[in-house]
């Protein structure tokens, strides 16, 4: 039974994969792309504040720090907050789900075997990512310790990530467009996770408030640990595998009693 | 088999009027409207039998669908199929049923219809014998062994239907939805999914509900047929019955070489239909009557054409869409 299980999300993770493979300009777009936009947007940016003087320190980060914390928070959206669960909510307007409604194989297992896939394609991506910047010369400090550790916390973030779209797209029961939800909430996450600004910018009492929400683990944490900082580990992994769980316990509610809901328009 | 009792379902939605104003007038006052779109259903289907689910556009024909194969859950009612309750979704029933959409893929649009293939079955837990036998003999009898490798995207309306049938019949179901299979399709396709179908289910005896707007379809596979109206079963028995719910007469049509007159003892009784230049006749005659009227027109007049009807189901279906009151007097 369990051979039989592991079977089907196997094939599952392979179809996934095969469908993310298929265009191959759009793949190899999806390698490059988040490295030039990075190029275009952050760095000149970065360059443009520190222009008068590189070495001058804004809340105890140099141009070079910067450069490298915004480096390191692209790597880590790479790999934690994939976008696998985004159109959920259009399926379920559109009422695309039904064929995964027939099949012995649950809806939630064919998204998070797809998730799967689509994270081990991230994987591949933000190595070569890391390889492109390392060859640029901007990341010198590359410890295979706190690589292992970095994405090891990020992938566990991930987990995470993937609850919270997977809650907003079967909010789609409901909703009738789940897409303004969903920009306040990358919004919000970008600004409070430090991937706009490090946190150290933020006022104390704001970012103590902060540590008790998911935001801060989805990249300002990570950042600390691939570059070697000490931060409360165990801390950092409760907070989001209580988050997780609460999410996981939410979306088993919500898809109860949305798919009662559920008219498979279009059909 | 299934057994539906008292199947109902309502559906919400609410109204807005038109433009800019309306969209704002509904942003702060919505009004709901209740549609019921299936109304105190009764069925029972036996195992092997194949029946037809007719109706006009927005009858309830595919809400049941949906509701047999427990994509959507009733309003209220009772309904069990092979003992399970469809809502339910227990895997053990999603293992028993196949659901073929006409005017949907099931198929990944974006890989081969192989790859889709060996996804379902491991889905389905058919061993790999099985597996290959079964792709084996379906794709001869289908026609379909060069396209199982190309990208489903890339294959016409007919190839992917037939690939679509494939990938419902893998897994051996014991009841097989059919809605609108032959939807869009060329009539040569039509024929080849009809002659399948009928195969298969003579091969395997397997229960098929099917929907359709094509007559032909229902005449090639169907001893019985459901007629719903809004939401409503309006008749469930047997093809032939259905057929002389207008009465025991059928539709004979004669073309003349030249015009004729357009009174005479002959047809006088038989409710003609003529056409602009009175070359074309159409007559209702009672079956009992059909060999000697037909034989003396044929007789007495330069017939260079003449047909019967070939399925008289079509004119009924369409009488009763227009005048549905029909059946209550019936």
């Amino acid at each position: 039974m369990l051979k039989l299980n592991a079977l089907k999300w196997w094939q599952t993770y392979k179809i996934a994969w095969s469908k993310q493979t298929t265009y191959r300009l759009n793949f190899v777009l999806q390698i490059i792309g988040p490295t030039l936009i990075f190029f275009f947007i952050k760095y000149n940016l970065w360059s443009a504040i520190f222009k008068s003087n590189q070495e001058i320190i804004i809340n105890g980060y140099n141009f070079k720090q910067m450069i490298s914390y915004h480096v390191w928070a692209l790597i880590v959206s790479l790999i934690a907050q994939g976008h696998s669960a985004i159109n959920l909510a259009e399926e379920i307007r559109m009422g695309k789900i039904s064929t995964y409604l027939i099949y012995p194989f649950n809806f939630w297992e064919f998204h998070t075997a797809s998730f799967l896939a689509f994270q081990s394609l991230q994987f591949f991506v933000s190595a070569v990512t890391i390889s492109l910047f390392y060859s640029f010369g901007i990341l010198q400090d590359l410890s295979l310790n706190y690589l292992i550790m970095g994405y090891c916390f990020s992938l566990f973030v991930s987990i995470f990530w993937f609850s919270l779209q997977y809650l907003t797209g079967i909010l789609g029961f409901w909703l009738e467009e789940t897409w303004v939800l969903r920009i306040i909430l990358m919004i919000a996450s970008a600004f409070l996770s430090g991937a706009i600004l490090p946190l150290e910018f933020f006022p104390p009492w704001f970012v103590n408030i902060l540590n008790w929400t998911p935001f801060p683990y989805l990249s300002f944490y990570p950042i600390k640990i691939f570059t070697g900082q000490s931060i409360d580990l165990i801390a950092a992994y409760l907070n989001i595998g209580l988050w997780t769980t609460l999410i996981i316990v939410a979306n088993h509610l919500i898809w109860k009693k949305g798919i009662k809901l559920y008219t498979a328009a279009g059909m | 088999m299934l057994i539906a009792r008292g199947l109902n379902k309502n559906f919400q939605s609410y109204k807005k009027a038109p433009g800019f104003k309306g969209a704002v007038r509904s942003f702060f006052h919505r009004e709901y409207t209740i549609k019921s779109a299936v109304n105190n259903f009764d069925l029972d289907i036996g195992k092997g039998e194949i029946v037809a689910l007719l109706g006009p556009n927005g009858a309830g024909k595919t809400t049941l669908m949906k509701m047999f194969t427990g994509i959507i859950v009733p309003t209220s009612g009772a309904l069990t199929i092979n003992g399970f309750q469809p809502w339910n979704r227990q895997k053990e029933f999603r293992k028993k049923i196949a659901l073929v959409m006409g005017q949907k893929s099931q198929l990944w649009w974006d890989i081969p219809a192989m790859d889709s293939f060996l996804l379902l079955q491991r889905y389905y837990e058919i061993s790999d014998n099985q597996f290959k036998n079964r792709i084996e003999e379906m794709s001869e009898l289908l026609q379909v062994k060069e396209l199982l490798h190309i990208h489903v995207k890339k294959l016409s309306l007919g190839e992917r239907m037939k690939l679509e049938l494939m990938a419902s019949l893998l897994h051996s179901p014991d009841i097989i939805f059919l809605d609108e299979p032959t939807i869009g399709l060329d009539l040569v396709a039509q024929d080849s999914i009809r002659e399948f179908i009928k195969d298969y289910h003579r091969n395997h005896n397997v229960t098929i509900l099917l929907t359709s707007h094509y007559m032909a379809d229902v005449h090639a596979l169907c001893k019985r047929l459901v007629l719903i109206i809004d939401g409503k079963k309006s008749f469930d028995g047997a093809l032939d019955k259905f057929e002389k719910i207008l009465g025991h007469e059928k539709s004979v049509s004669f073309s003349f070489a030249e015009a004729q007159e357009r009174d005479n003892e002959l047809w006088r009784d038989y409710g003609p239909v003529w056409s602009s230049e009175n070359t074309n006749l159409a007559l209702r005659i009672p079956e009992e009557k059909i060999r000697s009227v037909s034989i003396s027109i044929l007789q007495n007049f330069p017939v260079t054409d003449f047909a019967t009807e070939k399925l008289p189901i079509e004119r009924v279906m369409k009488t009763l869409i227009e005048r549905p009151e029909i059946l209550q007097n019936a």
